[in-house]
């Protein structure tokens, strides 16, 4: 076993290792995120002919075989394991999914696509997107663009919206109670009730699971916007964003590739770009950034992987637009 | 017995195999017959918008779509619509 990042493009999928990319895999398909778990690879897999799917292989990625056709699901997004046992899967439109037999048949969640709230969330430039499924010991999270994000404290049975102090600053009422566009909504793995977004309007922390959430941008950060957001699991102090310039924008602030850390709980943030290219107007998605204990990784629209593993350096380029990163163990 | 001719994604989908050999008497049931039927059907059980398929050359939007029947001997070809970068 060894670490390899699971990179999702537009034109497939590809495994990326030091000095090694392999791919692609599922070729025609836009892969948005994958995973692997027990030996098996999970792809949430996306045809502008043919429609959206699960593909999965236990022979790495050699043969695929699709889930059953999977009711409401225009748009694949998010794959998210459970510790033991089940796979949830969020997508396109605000749909979120249960699987209890490896991905092959995939069960609706009622709490979700009946939710009372549901008639004031809007799609916004990627659709109506269920994109982050947090499954903690203390309660389930998951993040839809632009529903905003939401709690269930019975196992996924019920929701409940989690957006106060949460800005839309896009609606006419800046604070609703649903309606924000979270882009990416991550649990700390070790400090139980600690969470972190990057929203569209703004980087955000949590410490009591998401009941109130207090502004972090406005202390070192160029920006406000961006999509992809890193955690380090030995410190729930640190967190990694990479600003872009404005939701009209889209592109690197100031023509540059940067990632910016904070390691006091979002108080203060420095650019943590040494190895990082000087010169890059590019953008990074929302499932494009990843981390583990050794790092981070991200994967740019331009088709570019880097690692922070003994320091920042370029493992892949010139590969199709990158929607995901996922780092994993082979 | 009928022939159905899948492009290279649906035949890689379908284990490799591009052309199938089916006995059916509609396009419908003919494309129902083949391992990607999802594929080339929504979830509501409608033709893709973006697919095509073809009885000898000819657009069976034009002729009774999937009602269309089949006799022995035809070629129904299923062909992604060209569009796109």
């Amino acid at each position: 076993m060894t670490a390899a990042l699971l990179v999702g493009t537009r034109k497939g999928l590809f495994v990326v290792r030091d000095n090694d990319v392999e791919g692609p895999l599922l070729p025609g398909w836009e892969i948005f995120h994958a995973i692997a778990r027990n030996g098996t690879l999970y792809a949430a897999a996306n045809n502008w002919v043919y429609g959206a799917t699960v593909q999965r292989s236990t022979d790495g990625g050699q043969t695929w075989e699709r889930s059953e056709p999977i009711e409401g699901l225009a748009k694949a997004w998010h794959i998210e394991p459970e510790p033991e046992g089940a796979l949830w899967l969020g997508g396109d439109p605000a749909c979120l999914y249960r699987s209890e037999d490896g991905g092959v048949t995939w069960e609706p969640n009622l709490g979700i696509l009946e939710h009372p709230t549901r008639d004031r969330w809007n799609p916004g430039a990627g659709g109506l997107t269920c994109h982050s499924i947090q499954l903690t010991p203390e309660a389930f999270y998951v993040a839809i663009s632009a529903a905003g994000a939401f709690r269930s404290d019975d196992a996924g049975e019920t929701w409940t919206p989690i957006n106060k102090d949460v800005a839309a600053d896009f609606m006419p009422d800046k604070y609703p109670e649903v309606g924000q566009c979270v882009h990416k909504l991550l649990a700390h793995p070790a400090k139980p009730g600690r969470l972190w977004q990057q929203n569209h309007c703004g980087v955000y922390r949590s410490d009591d699971r998401g009941d109130t959430w207090e502004r972090l941008d406005g202390n070192g950060l160029p920006s406000d916007f961006g999509f992809g957001i890193a955690l380090d699991p030995a410190d729930p102090d640190v967190a990694y964003v990479i600003p872009e310039q404005s939701g009209e924008v889209r592109v690197t602030t100031e023509g540059q590739l940067r990632v910016f850390r904070t390691e006091d709980g979002g108080a203060s943030w420095e650019s943590w770009s040494d190895g990082l290219p000087a010169q890059a107007w590019t953008g990074v998605l929302r499932e494009a950034t990843s981390f583990d204990a050794d790092g981070v990784y991200f994967g740019t629209q331009s088709g570019s992987v880097f690692s922070s593993r003994g320091g920042w350096r370029e493992l892949a380029s010139q590969l199709p637009t990158i929607c995901s990163v996922e780092v994993t163990e082979l | 017995m009928i022939a159905v001719v899948l492009p290279s994604l649906l035949a890689t989908q379908a284990g490799g195999r591009k052309r199938f050999e089916v006995d059916e008497p509609t396009v419908e049931a003919a494309l129902h017959a083949l391992p990607v039927a999802d594929l080339i059907f929504d979830n509501s059980g409608n033709l893709r918008p973006l697919v095509n398929v073809y009885v000898d050359g000819t657009d069976v939007r034009e002729a009774d779509g999937v009602h269309t029947a089949l006799r022995d001997g035809q070629t129904v070809r299923v062909v992604a619509a060209v569009a796109g970068g």
